[in-house]
Parts: C-alpha cells; structure tokens; sequence
C-alpha cells in the first residue's frame, strides 16, 4: 500500500515536470528546424498507389512563430497561387480569381496526403502542449495536445532524437483517437548558416491507402521580412520577394 | 533487394537510374550481347524487365531536389490553352429562345471554343511590366467568331514591400462573395457558372498603402483608384466622359477581414459597400457584403411592349457560408438580394409581351415587336442573374474514392423569387500533369413566366480541356 502510494506521489510530482521539459525540448525543436524567420524553397511530390507523380514547388517565408506565406512556382497550372498563415487564419490567393478566400487547415491545396497544415506549419510549441514525455533508448516520445481546437490534428506522438533534437517521426490524431498521418523526417544536411536539419519529409496516411507524399527542402535561410509581407494585400506580391 | 546486371560497359546505364540506393537495381545494358547475337531473347525479356521494373519500382525512388533551377528570371511567361465543346439544347418554348431564333428555328447549338491565355512579366529593379492576354475563336453553328485582347496590361513600382503603384488595364477584384460580388464596383460582372474564371479587367491608376500593428487592428490596407472612362477608355464601364474615383480600405480585425468600398459619381452613380470574412471554427467560414446605390436604373416593359425606366436607390446584399466536413466534402451556400434586380412580376410581363410578339409575328409575319423584345433581353432581362432574390449551393467532394485530383461536384442556382433553377452536376480532373480536364452539364427548370424556364437553352453540355505552359 505504501508502495502504491509512494508510487503515485512520484508520479505526481514527476509527471509536471517531465511535461515541462517536454515543452523545452519542443521548442528546441522548432528552432533545430528551421530559424524563427527563413525562407525556402520546398517540392512537394504526391506518389500515387501505381507510381504515378504529381510535383509541386513552393517558395516560402515566415516571420515569427506563427506567420507564413507560400508561393507555387510549379506546375504551371498552378504556379503563382499563393496561401497566407496567420496564426489560426489561412487564406489561398488563386491568380485568375484575383482575391484570397479563406481556407481551412484540414483541407489540402495540393491534394493527397499533405493538408495546408503541413504546407503552412508553423512552430510546433505553438499549436501544442507536451502533456508528457517519455525517454526511449535513442529518443524522447513527447506526446502532444493541440492547445486550441482551430489546430488540424488534435494529438501528436512525436519522436526526438536525443543526440540532435529532431523529429524523427510524428504520429498525428484527431480528436477520436484516429491515426490520420505519419510523418517521417529523413536525410539530415547542413542547409548552411548553422541550420542542420532533415532534407526531406515522407507521410503516409490509413486514410489514403498506398498513397505517399514527400517534402523536400532546399535554400533554406535566415531571413526577416517586413509585417506587410504577411497580409491579404500581398499575396499577389509575393514573387517580388525572390531574390 | 539489390540485382546487378552487367554486361556491357560500352553503354552506360540509362541516366534515370542510380547506381546508388537500397534496394535499387543496377541494370546495364546488354548491347555486346546482342550484337554478338549470343544472348537469348529471354535473356533480353528478362533485361526488359528488370529495367522497367527498376524505373517504376517505389521502393528504388530516391527524390532530389535543388532549387537553383526555380530562381526567378527577370521575364516569364506562362498561361493555358483551352478547348471547350458546348451543346447548347434550346427551349423552344422559352421567350429569350423565341427573341433569338424566330426567324431561325433549330433544336441545338454546338459551340467549339479554342481559347489562348497568354500571361507575362517583365521586372527591372522595383518596377514591372505585366501582361494577360486573351485570344480566342469560336466556331458555333451559325458561323465563326474571334477576338483578341488584353484582359491585363499594366506596369507597377513596388519600391516596398507596403506600396505598390499600378497604371494600365487592371483587374481588381473587390468582395467575399463566391458567387456574386455586389460590391465589385470597379469590375466586370462575374458569371457565377464560372465564378473562378479571369476577367477584364479596366485602365486605371491604383495604389495600396498596407500597414500592420500590433493589437486586436492587425492590418489596415488602402487602395485608392482612378478610373477614367470616354467612348476611347473605358467605355463599358458608363456613359460620358468621366474621371471616375473608387477606394477600399481593409482591415484585419480580431481574426475577421473588413472591407469598406466607395465609388464616387461618375459613369456610375455613387455608391458605397461593405463586406466581412471570418473562420467561426477551423472549416466554417462565414462571409457577407452590403453594397448601397444612390440612383440604380432598370429598363422594364409592359405587356404591351412600352418600356419604361425605373429609377431609385437600391440596396444589394449577400450572405455565405463555406463549410468543410471531415469527410472533405465541401458546401458553399449564398443567399443574394439585388436590389436593382427585376421582380418576379416584371420577369413575368416581359415573358407574356413576348408571347404576344411572337403570336403576333405568326399570324402577320411582322417581327418588329420580337425585334424590340430582344433589345430589351440584352438590356437586361436575359442577362445572368438578372432578378432579385438568389440563392446558390455548390457541393463538390475532394478526391472521393481515392481517386487524386478527381473533384466531382454540384452547383444549384435558383431564383428564389419564382423558384426556378439551374442545376449543374462536374467532373474535374487535374491528375495529368498540366492538364485540367472538365465535363459539366446544365439543367434548366422552373416552367413558363420564369428566370431560368424562360432561358434559351433547357440542357448544356461542356467538355473543357486546359493544357498550361
């Protein structure tokens, strides 16, 4: 009984603690991915079940935690659509409709099995709290709760390399319990300017059944942009950010 | 798995395969071989073979990509070309077929469109050329027709990132509404069977001021517009010679986006507008917009045939939603009130003077009265949208079955005033790259003395195809 008790009083005190540190490492992890204002350039390719592609290519920027706008560059028929974050709000700009309409984190401007969450990401210990962490032989496991109900996935499961951490594979859930994607993070390179981090980012998803996607990262800098950059009125400008 | 054929390093192996990778084969091939003629043909098949598997095998794919082939070029061209194939199947029955066709009767119409869509920049430091070009040829059953414009041609200094100047033909693009816009008061209407489709734009001179701050104000915009408008400039957007003045300013407050629009007398009689845009949840958004017109005019008729002009103040209004569920299937749903729009009433007379035109061209074979009605219908009553009360709903399904870049979807138009309707079901497929590809079909209803009933056409058919370059 003793021990039982002794055992939850451990827990207890221990578990605030772990989730504490859960949250350092998270946000250790934002900034091991990527520099809180950058520029980049991402390709996008959507692997059918019988091999066939589809690529994308997108132009990005962010500025702070939470703001990101990304540019299509390729294919044509959808090269200068642009999509802006701010926070919880996302809009697309489609060139030929003139205007940015709103859109949703859950749907998904490429098709398959990328969302605008994924293309649009902003700095993970934004959206989540780590609820609890666990130490594995090689990584630590945060276990993730989205901090509002605007956030696409409700849960992760993210695994941390300890050597250098960086996701390693992220399960996202929604809030039935679902498994809707799995991340993995591969290829580690030196983008330059201190920022080492995974080239490229494959997910699959019970939800599309031999479907896959990939993201691959390229020129990814530092950068700091004007605020104006992140508002509906630009996002016909964005191109003249390229340099 | 790992299969190493070599045979032959005469020929190296064909540059899409690797020589490198797990589980990648390394295949070369075996041309010696051959031309000694000792290898067999099932050898050959076997190489075949294994080659084509080594290029589609998914787990032989290793993905590279170096961004220096994306830099930006100081000028770009881009665009589509289209094909677009329509059965029109008429209504005989129906007054705007009758003002059209009484003196050449026919069941159908097909129409073939081939449409070039050339769009292009130039840039030089802060300042830039841009160009949209349309060009197109349309063959129909009673003859060919062609035109050539610019939808866009206009230069642009951007010296940072919170100004831009634009002079030239621009096509601005004001307003929340999917559908309808009655607050794009310095635009060409937009045809809500194809809301997303790029118009002409007018020459002008505009300039956005964008401003951000910290706070519950995040962003405030300003785009101040000048419009001249003669018999030489302009001069679909109103009568006489006028420099006409426009302005919107926006503003992102606690998550909602706010536009206010003026137009100052002119071409135009003034009006002033309004429209708001705002996530509720994470996928359901919520839009309107209030467009106020000092003096709006319509042309009507009696059933005798004397028009008359209404003139008045009107209001115009629209309220939508867009709504995603989990399953990907997304609604958008519109109410709209046009205030200088006909009434069920007015729709309904000009429907009967063209009976009584028509039975009088039957019986006298005088087609004056008909000649008349049709003025009329490109004045107004055969326009899109030409009465009062409208409600639309488009429900399209993201990639159902699995099926990648396949979006069926349904489109309702319906006049709620007479309740007549326009329903058209789509099939869009944008798997191949650069390739669009779109069927729809058109069904009118609603009976006699209405909107969409009282239409040309009863049936349409398109089959659409875009190639982007």
């Amino acid at each position: 009984m003793l021990r039982a008790l002794l055992t939850a009083f451990v827990l207890a005190v221990a578990a605030p603690a772990l989730a504490a540190d859960g949250n350092e490492i998270l946000r250790k992890v934002d900034r091991n991915l990527e520099p809180e204002s950058y520029e980049m350039y991402r390709k996008l390719i959507n692997i059918e079940p019988d091999g066939r592609k589809k690529e994308f290519v997108l132009y990005s920027v962010k500025k702070g935690r939470d703001k990101v706008v990304a540019l299509f560059l390729s294919p044509p028929s959808d090269a200068g659509r642009a999509t802006l974050r701010d926070g919880d709000n996302m809009w697309l700009y489609i060139p030929s409709v003139g205007k940015p309409v709103r859109i949703t984190s859950l749907q998904s401007v490429v098709g398959g099995v990328f969302n605008n969450a994924d293309i649009l990401r902003i700095d993970y210990s934004v959206e989540y709290n780590a609820e609890s962490m666990q130490e594995e032989k090689d990584a630590y496991l945060l276990n993730l709760k989205a901090r509002t109900g605007e956030v696409a996935y409700d849960r992760l499961k993210m695994w941390v390399d300890r050597k250098v951490l960086l996701p390693v594979k992220i399960e996202a859930y929604a809030a039935s319990g679902l498994l809707i994607k799995t991340l993995h993070f591969k290829d580690i390179k030196d983008f330059g300017g201190g920022i080492r981090r995974p080239a490229s980012v494959e997910t699959d998803s019970p939800l599309y059944k031999g479907h896959r996607s990939v993201m691959l990262y390229s020129q990814l800098k530092k950068r700091e942009f004007p605020d104006e950059v992140f508002t509906l009125n630009y996002l016909s400008r964005v191109e003249d950010l390229r340099k | 798995m790992r299969v190493v054929i070599v045979l032959d390093d005469a020929h190296p192996s064909p540059p899409h395969l690797s020589p490198r990778g797990e589980g990648r084969f390394e295949v070369q091939m075996p041309c010696r071989a051959f031309a000694r003629g000792t290898i067999t043909i099932a050898r050959a098949l076997a190489v075949c073979v294994l080659t084509l598997a080594a290029a589609t095998a998914p787990a032989a794919e290793e993905f590279t990509f170096d961004a220096a082939e994306f830099q930006k070029k100081p000028v770009e061209i881009g665009g589509y070309l289209e094909l677009k194939h329509q059965q029109f199947r008429l209504n005989p029955d129906s007054a705007i077929y009758r003002v059209n066709f009484y003196q050449d009767p026919r069941a159908r119409i097909d129409q073939s469109t081939l449409t070039f869509k050339p769009s292009g920049v130039l840039r030089r430091g802060e300042a830039s050329l841009r160009f949209r070009a349309h060009l197109d040829g349309d063959w129909e059953t009673r003859g060919f027709e062609r035109s050539a414009r610019f939808d866009e041609f206009y230069a642009s200094y951007k010296p940072d990132p919170g100004f831009t100047l634009d002079a030239g033909k621009v096509s601005l693009k004001w307003g929340k509404g999917y559908a309808w816009n009655p607050v794009a008061f310095v635009e060409r209407v937009k045809d809500p069977d194809d809301p997303e489709l790029a118009r002409e734009g007018f020459s002008m001179l505009t300039a956005d001021w964008i401003r951000n701050f910290d706070g519950a104000l995040r962003t405030v915009a300003f785009t101040p517009v000048v419009l001249p408008a003669s018999p030489d400039l302009n001069p679909d957007f109103g009568a006489g010679r006028h420099v006409n003045t426009a302005a919107k300013l926006y503003l992102l407050y606690h998550d909602t986006d706010i536009d206010f629009m003026f137009l100052g007398n002119g071409s135009r009689s003034r009006r002033y507008g309004a429209d708001f845009s705002r996530n509720i949840t994470s996928n359901l958004e919520i839009h309107g917009e209030i467009a106020r017109i000092t003096e709006a005019q319509r042309q009507v008729v009696s059933a005798a045939g004397q028009a008359m002009l209404v003139r008045g103040a009107a209001t115009s209004w629209l309220l939508g939603v867009r709504y995603l569920t989990a399953r990907d299937t997304t609604y958008i749903l519109e109410y709209y009130r046009n205030g200088p729009g006909l009434s069920e009433d007015e729709m309904r007379t000009f429907s009967r003077f063209v009976d009584n035109a028509y039975a009088q061209y039957l019986a006298t074979g005088n087609g004056a009265p008909l000649a008349r009605a049709a003025n009329l219908a490109r004045g107004g009553y055969a326009r899109p949208n030409a009465g009062r009360n409208y409600l639309y709903l488009r429900v399209s399904q993201k990639e159902p079955f699995d099926i990648l870049y396949f979006t069926p979807a349904l489109t309702l138009v319906a006049n709620a005033d007479d309740r007549s309707t326009s329903v058209a079901p789509e099939l869009l497929y944008t798997g191949f790259n650069n390739i669009e590809l779109r069927l729809r079909a058109f069904f009118l209803g609603g009976g006699t003395d209405t909107e969409f009933g009282e239409r040309r056409n009863s049936r349409r058919f398109e089959l659409q195809g875009r190639i982007y370059f």
